[in-house]
């Protein structure tokens, strides 16, 4: 009875067990049976907090959410929220507070104070947005982030403590990216995650590691951190009771008759008696993003660099995930035109930012905006695994030092710049006809099959092609091209093609003008008469 | 006396003083083929990471013949390093279509060959410097309307970056016109055959050489 000893307080609150008992919700008829049992049970060997799936709940509360969506100026701000059909201060920023601006206020007061005070209607759809985008920017932390209500969020962190560099190091980091982030937080850790909420929700900037010292903390805790209904703290309060400390105290069976089961089961939940599964959230896969302007704008670098800031925080999205998209489309909204479009491709799928915003500056500088800019959107397409490659030992490259970066890296820029058209490669085609015997390639393709690619060599063929052949002037039967040809070789019959419609029947002959210019010349056989040229061996 | 040898040596340490070919022997160059050409290129071929000009009066005259063994090399996978991708050929704005038979004949690996076609003179500029100083393609060919001496230094710096070799395809008529090119020839060509003239050589001198492709 090691664990009584230590615990006293606890061993007093609740009776020792029945051997043999201690078997949480597994009934099916759950809060019937669980209330005896739990009333019977103290954290033994047995509760899921002493085994060794230990699982530790970093609480992330954000009491001044709405204040922060609204605007992070430094000019006084209020948000103000409508209730019983009176306009009041719910938060109000620090220039605000200096003059006097309380929360609670009403609206007219508050103006009264401060004339220049600015009102913003509290937007719960914005505020939820933020938070969504900190649950999924928390996401790279821990792979269980869970939004608990509208200002609190929860994320297990055992499974990370590792990786972080354990539990200072992990708190650092988030703290300085809200801090970064301009937003204001209280943080705390505890092995269960009602306790990780109250603390936080206390403002009490805990960390607590080991179950057994949880108990003694949650005790000193106000029960207004508990989010329990006003007229259950009243209540309570009336009785002297105001810390859960008190609420511990008593009778677990009187507790529940008066204040129902579900807040004996929030206690039992907060010091670890009960399990308390939570639901994960998961961000969406499809990243949109938006950035709106307090006024419209048509500076160009000032765009540009909104949509750097879109593409880090893109970047940060697929990250997380460990994906990669091939495309990107930026929409820029204006006040009386329709939005103007811009998409981005690339061959591989990326998510490095730098090498977005470098496609987009190609793009951008070509960009006809027709009126100025009041939003930005980023969305993302549909993404895929990013297939990592591995980086190349200094040795075996050709530049040391320099700044390299892959063919599908090159024919990005130079199709973000001169179109899709004008960047291919080619491959042979096994064919006797000389216009059909190559295809061009989409570097987009990928690998050329080699099956399809062999092709005789041996023959004489010219380095440059005509795209169409080019009927020659003829004298005396010679054919032209500045200058009289003379015939060197020849002929090579080409002949049929009946399976399709560009069947041939023709000679060809390799010729030289006094210029000293090769051509690759052929006469129909069928007319006799016309010469045509077909290429040029360069 | 030793002590004034010592102090002339250590005076040609000095970096401010030039020593003349010491220079362009650096670096050897990649044989063109023909042997003929070879001797008289420093560094035994073409000066590679640089500028090279090839200035034609008509195409068809064996300017692309002349490039084919040494292009077909740099495209083959390199025996000392085996790891080492070969590099792309990028073509930029050809006059014509280049043929793949034949460029497969001559040995060029086509899988690794990219032909750009811009819309204008600056696209043409802009394109070949960002295959050049990509570091991925070995040779880029191009040809451009016009290409000024400002032009010429921005090429021969990308290439300089990205260890690339930089072809310009000009017409005779650039020949009077300065350019920042390491090596500049003119080919011509008669019934008898093509011959070459190398005006501007780095670290070389100038030359004729008649009939480079008969032996």
């Amino acid at each position: 009875m090691a664990r009584t000893t230590k615990n006293p307080v606890l061993a007093r609150e609740a009776a020792p067990a029945p051997p043999g008992k201690i078997h949480h919700g597994a009934k099916p008829d759950g809060l019937q049976v669980l209330l005896p049992l739990a009333d019977a049970a103290p954290p033994s060997e047995s509760t899921p907090l002493s085994t060794a799936t230990r699982r530790l709940w970093f609480c992330v509360y954000l009491p001044n959410l709405s204040l922060e969506a609204s605007g992070k100026g430094t000019a006084p701000l209020a948000v103000v929220e409508d209730q019983h059909g009176i306009h009041r201060v719910l938060l109000a920023n620090e220039a605000a507070i200096a003059a006097g601006v309380m929360p609670g206020q009403s609206a007219n007061a508050a103006l009264a104070l401060l004339p220049e005070l600015e009102l913003e209607e509290r937007c719960t759809l914005k505020e939820q947005q933020v938070l969504e985008s900190l649950a999924a920017w928390l996401e790279q932390f821990s792979s269980f982030v869970s939004i608990v209500s509208s200002d609190v969020l929860l994320l297990e962190i055992a499974g990370s403590l590792r990786l972080y560099g354990g539990l200072q190091s992990l708190r650092q980091q988030v703290s300085k990216g809200l801090e970064r982030q301009g937003f204001a937080a209280s943080l705390s850790i505890a092995p269960t995650p009602l306790a990780a909420t109250w603390l936080a929700r206390g403002g009490r900037r805990v960390c607590v590691r080991e179950a057994t010292n949880l108990v003694p903390i949650l005790r000193k805790l106000p029960l207004y951190c508990l989010d329990w209904p006003v007229a259950a703290t009243e209540s309570l309060a009336g009785m002297g009771i105001t810390k859960i400390g008190d609420c511990l105290r008593l009778p677990r069976e009187g507790f529940a008759r008066r204040f129902g089961a579900k807040r004996l089961i929030e206690l039992d939940r907060a010091v670890g008696r009960l399990p308390d599964p939570r639901t994960s959230w998961r961000a969406p896969e499809h990243f949109c993003a938006d950035y709106e302007m307090i006024e419209e704008q048509s500076d160009r670098e000032l765009l540009l660099a909104i949509c750097r800031e879109l593409l880090v925080a893109h970047e940060q999205f697929l990250l997380v995930r460990q994906l990669g998209t091939q495309r990107l489309c930026f929409s820029f909204y204006h006040l009386k035109a329709a939005a103007t479009k811009l998409s981005l491709g690339c061959m591989q799928a990326d998510r490095s930012a730098k090498r977005w915003s470098e496609l987009l500056s190609i793009r951008f500088e070509r960009l006809g905006l027709p009126e100025p800019v009041i939003a930005v959107r980023l969305q993302g397409g549909h993404t895929q695994p990013l297939q990592a490659e591995s980086g190349r030992l200094a040795f075996q490259g050709r530049a040391e030092g320099s700044e390299r970066y892959s063919m599908t890296q090159l024919a990005e820029r130079l199709v973000a710049r001169i179109g899709n058209q004008s960047v291919n490669g080619v491959a042979t085609v096994a064919e006797h006809r000389p216009q059909l015997a190559w295809r061009s390639r989409n570097l987009l393709a990928g690998k050329v099959s080699d099956a399809l690619s062999f092709v005789k060599r041996g023959l004489k063929r010219p380095l440059w092609m005509l795209p169409e052949p080019a009927p020659l002037h003829a004298e005396e039967g010679y054919p032209l091209h500045l200058g009289r040809l003379r015939l060197l070789e020849g002929p090579e019959r080409l002949e049929t093609g009946w399976w399709d419609e560009n069947g041939i029947a023709r000679d060809y002959y390799t010729a030289i003008n006094p210029r000293g210019m090769r051509l690759w010349i052929f006469k129909n056989r069928s007319t006799r008469s016309d010469w045509y040229l077909h290429g040029i061996f360069g | 006396m030793p002590r004034d040898s010592s102090s002339l040596e250590q005076l040609l340490e000095n970096p401010h003083v030039w020593r003349g070919r010491a220079h362009a022997q650096t670096e050897a160059g990649l044989s063109s083929g023909y042997e003929k050409l070879d001797r008289h290129l420093p560094g035994g071929g073409w000066p590679q990471h640089s500028l090279t000009e090839i200035l034609t009066e008509q195409y068809g005259i064996g300017e692309l013949k002349l490039l084919m063994p040494a292009l077909s090399r740099l495209s083959a996978d390199d025996p000392v390093v085996p790891y080492t991708e070969p590099g792309w050929i990028a073509w930029v704005a050809p006059p014509f279509q280049p043929y793949p038979p034949a460029l497969d004949a001559w040995g060029i690996n086509l899988s690794r060959l990219l032909i750009v076609r811009p819309k204008d003179d600056s696209e043409i500029l802009w394109s070949a410097e960002q295959a050049l100083a990509s570091g991925t393609c070995a040779a880029v060919l191009l040809w451009p309307e016009t290409l000024n001496d400002q032009d010429s230094r921005r090429l021969q710096l990308a290439a300089e970056k990205g260890r690339s070799w930089a072809i310009a395809f000009r017409p005779a008529t650039a020949r009077h016109e300065p350019s920042a090119a390491a090596l500049r020839i003119e080919m011509q060509a008669d019934q008898a055959g093509t011959h070459i003239h190398v005006f501007k050589s780095r670290g070389g001198r100038p030359v004729r050489l008649h009939s480079i492709f008969s032996g």
